[in-house]
């Protein structure tokens, strides 16, 4: 299974569609991309399809939804929002990822002992 | 919870793939537009941002692979691609298909007709409440081969107030009633029972109320009705409770009407009243009442045990209840000393759980039968397969993939067949159900239901994996090489060997079937073949009820002599009489008799079949008249009386003596006036009364007018088709009484070959 090798990096990719529905309200998946771009300013890499992939498993765990729309430059384009779901997940996993990233910083930060 | 969502959602996905394949393309393909123009924006040429477009999306192609299967179920996808393609190659060869699917349909719809039947007889449960504690009793005759038999009123109330394992504890007899007051007298089956049926069924009456333990004394008239009797006769007025309505010529009061659908005896769905023993408390001068005769044993008895008490613990208390009536009344109960416990549903099942296990096995041999021809069909085709199995494999099949793609092969046409099947299961059980009658007890509930569904199911499993496996196994061992030469045709010697196996199986299971179906046909030809003793061409029968409220013996016999009379006048009516019981009837009465010249205790005098016959019966069913006279209109109670035996009567009694001349006194008495001497005054041909058996049964005939004990059925011999004199029959009967219902009118020959028809079945 390819969810095995990189569950934590589908995991963040998941946190981050789902925190950007949160901040922008609802997008597409080019906006997601873009939104991810800008705000990593290119310290972050990613192959833009695999925010197709992230959507997917979303929408099937039922925490996004997703409506067919117009885009700005008048395409068909489907529109991703937030379940009510979804934002409990966003807050359960944010308060998450606080938690163990202020771990791993702290661990980071202990002076080798001699 | 949460796996739940996605699997629901992969479902759906499944109907909607490729739907959801178009999207994802429009999807990409817009996202790739938007990037292209960002980069041509930046100063990219259209070729450039095209491809950079791309290289920051990355893998289209593996994306959707990635999604598709995410979205749905892969191997359920396979698995119906292997259906469709199954379904594919069984059109592809017509030919082998239909015959396949036709000799399956054979073989699953023999079995899942004859699993209804077996279901509705033998397994389905009784229809009333804690039906496990329901059991029947009988006493125990243990003189000559021992046998279970009735009860008389007086040994049942005797077990009745003795025993303390039963809850309740209740006798029950057939009867016949006819119902008048409303319209035209109609006839009905209907039972006597002591007064807790309804309690010792743990039923409630649909409307109004069982019966009351005080409806037992003699001179109360009470009946509950069956829904059917009361929807057809009484219109289903709920007012009837409370009601009179005439039966048997007597005003009853109607206390309840039992629940649609409640049948009880449970294998007897035609009666269709229930009345109290006080019935039987009561007779005519000068007769003794039924309930005062202990050697009179007409009763069936159906008790409930109680909580926590075993069929062995009752009849522990039963037999000695039994033995010490024995002691106490040795003429009657000598022979009676123990008793015969049974499960309710067993008796109902009865006989017939045999032959229809046997019948089982025989559709059961039918259907491998089946299963092998299909496989050697199969086995066939597997050699002309051989090349596209080998080219599989060659292409990267694997041996499984093979066998799986046959096993579905298999599974496809088991499924046909047990569609089609089901279709021929319908059709047998509505075409021969009605022609098995009502020889075999519940066999009209048999129907199609979840049970006999759940069983075809299991069957086309095991059928297909039955009839494919093996062949399937053999051809996934297929030689690459030598099968995709050209010419090399033939499979591997363990295949050969495989086949003639099925085929001597096939021919073994074959002869088994043939031989058993011989034995029945030769069985059935034998039956009808034998002599009958009379002739049953061109004579007519037929019953009616005389109310006994109106008649008593002296009016009985003048309503019989002008009925006959006026029968004898119709045109077409070449002789009538009367007589009960009927040879090929299967009814039988057996009564002791004690011989002048050896006499003998009440429990040792031997028995006999008899019968009660008037004037002209012997000529008109076609008996011949061996020795001696037949009864005329004066062999009445104030001459003689006298007998008529049969042949096999002489032979058995009197061991080649004549028996002409002879006098025996029978136990069959009109009531108050004692057993008396008769003399046998005539010889006459072995008719066969039992349906059943190869042996003449011995049988002594009484003239109705010295033993006046009903007027039995009427038989006339007709110079025309016997039916078309039904209506004038009907008509003369009408012009004597109106009250009277004429039924079961039948033709002799009807009679014997529905006797002959339950023997079969």
């Amino acid at each position: 299974m390819p969810e095995d090798k990189s569950e934590v990096l589908q995991g963040t990719l998941d946190l981050m569609v789902l925190k950007t529905l949160e901040a922008l309200g609802p997008l597409h998946g080019y906006g997601i991309a873009r939104r991810i771009e800008q705000i990593s300013e290119d310290l972050f890499r990613l192959n833009e399809g695999t925010v197709y992939a992230s959507l997917l498993r979303l929408s099937q765990k039922g925490w996004i939804s997703s409506k067919w729309g117009a885009s700005e430059n008048n395409r068909k384009a489907r529109f991703y929002s937030l379940t009510k779901a979804g934002r409990k997940q966003l807050s359960h996993e944010t308060a998450n990822w606080e938690r163990v990233a202020s771990v791993i910083g702290r661990l980071l930060q202990v002076a080798p002992q001699r | 919870m949460l796996s739940l969502r996605i699997l629901l959602s992969r479902i759906r996905a499944m109907f909607e793939h490729a739907k959801a394949d178009r999207e994802l393309d429009a999807e990409v393909q817009s996202h790739l537009d938007l990037l292209a123009k960002r980069f041509i924006r930046q100063g990219m040429s259209a070729e450039e941002a095209r491809y950079k477009a791309r290289r920051q999306f990355g893998g289209v192609t593996q994306l959707k692979e990635e999604l598709h299967e995410r979205r749905g179920f892969p191997y359920v996808e396979t698995l119906w691609r292997d259906v469709r393609y199954a379904f594919r190659q069984l059109r592809n060869a017509p030919a082998f298909s239909s015959a396949a699917v036709l000799t399956l349909a054979l073989g699953i719809g023999t079995n899942i007709a004859v699993f209804a039947v077996v279901d509705a007889v033998v397994f389905r449960p009784l229809p009333y409440p804690e039906a496990n504690r329901l059991v029947a009793f009988a006493s125990w005759v243990t003189r000559g081969t021992p046998h279970p038999d009735h009860l008389s009123y007086p040994n049942f109330f005797d077990f009745r107030s003795g025993n303390q394992v039963f809850e309740h504890f209740v006798s029950y007899r057939d009867e016949e009633f006819s119902v008048s007051g409303r319209g035209e007298a109609i006839h009905v089956d209907g039972e006597i029972v002591s007064w807790d049926l309804f309690p010792v069924l743990q039923v409630q009456p649909e409307l109004g109320r069982g019966f009351l333990s005080s409806e037992e004394t003699p001179g109360t008239h009470v009946a509950v009705l069956s829904h059917e009797l009361w929807q057809s006769y009484f219109g289903g007025d709920p007012a009837v409770i409370g009601q009179g309505a005439t039966i048997n010529g007597r005003t009853f009061t109607i206390v309840g009407v039992a629940p649609r659908d409640f049948h009880f005896p449970a294998e007897s769905p035609s009666v269709q009243l229930w009345t109290t023993l006080a019935e039987d408390a009561a007779a005519p001068e000068p007769y003794h009442p039924l309930t005062e005769q202990r050697g009179a044993r007409i009763l069936d008895v159906i008790a409930r045990l109680k909580h926590g008490v075993t069929v062995d613990q009752a009849r522990a208390q039963m037999d000695s209840i039994a033995a010490a009536l024995a002691t106490q009344y040795p003429g009657e109960n000598k022979n009676h000393a123990s008793t015969y416990i049974l499960p309710e549903l067993e008796r109902v099942v009865g006989d017939s759980r045999q032959s229809m296990f046997v019948l089982l096995a025989a559709v059961f041999v039918l259907l491998l039968i089946a299963c092998a021809n299909i496989a050697n069909l199969v086995m066939a085709r597997s050699v002309e397969r051989e090349r596209e199995v080998a080219v599989r494999a060659a292409m990267g099949a694997s041996r499984a993939n093979v066998v799986r793609q046959l096993l579905m092969e298999g599974l496809a046409l088991g499924f046909l067949g047990s569609l089609a099947g089901l279709l021929l299961a319908f059709a047998c059980l509505r075409i021969f159900l009605p022609l098995a009658g009502d020889s075999i007890p519940r066999i009209s509930l048999a129907a199609v239901d979840r049970r006999v569904l759940a069983f075809s199911i299991t069957l086309a499993l095991f059928t297909s994996i039955l009839f494919s496996l093996l062949p399937a196994l053999q051809a996934a061992k297929v030689d690459l090489v030598r099968s995709l030469k050209e010419g090399a045709r033939g499979i591997t010697g363990g295949g050969e060997r495989f086949r003639s196996v099925l085929v001597s199986g096939q021919i073994t299971l074959g002869l088994m079937l043939l031989c058993a179906a011989g034995f029945l046909i030769a069985a059935f030809l034998q039956l009808e073949r034998r002599d009958l003793g009379f002739r049953s061409d061109h004579v007519l029968t037929f019953n009616l009820d005389l109310p006994q409220g109106q008649y008593n013996a002296a009016t009985g016999i003048r309503f019989s002599d002008e009925l006959l009379k006026r029968l004898r006048a119709l045109p077409g009516v070449q002789s009538a009489a009367a007589g009960w019981p009927l040879p090929m009837q299967g009814d039988q009465v057996t009564i002791s008799f004690d011989m002048e010249e050896r006499r003998a205790g009440p429990s040792d005098r031997p028995r006999s079949d008899m019968a009660i016959v008037t004037p002209g019966y012997f000529r008109t069913l076609g008996i011949p008249l061996l020795e001696g006279r037949d009864f005329t209109e004066r062999d009445d109670r104030q001459a003689p009386p006298v007998l008529v035996v049969n042949q096999a009567f002489a032979d058995k009694f009197f061991h080649g003596e004549h028996a002409l001349g002879k006098r025996i006194e029978p136990g069959a008495t009109n009531g108050g006036d004692g057993t008396k001497l008769h003399e046998i005054i005539g010889v006459v041909g072995n008719a066969k009364q039992s349906p059943g058996g190869m042996a003449p049964d011995p049988i002594y005939y009484f003239p109705f007018k010295q033993l006046s004990w009903g007027l039995g059925s009427i038989v006339l011999r007709t110079a025309v088709s016997p039916r078309s004199e039904e209506s004038a029959a009907r008509a003369v009967v009408a012009s004597l009484d109106r009250q009277v219902p004429v039924y079961q009118v039948r033709t002799m020959e009807e009679l014997s070959g529905k006797a002959i028809a339950n023997l079969v079945f």
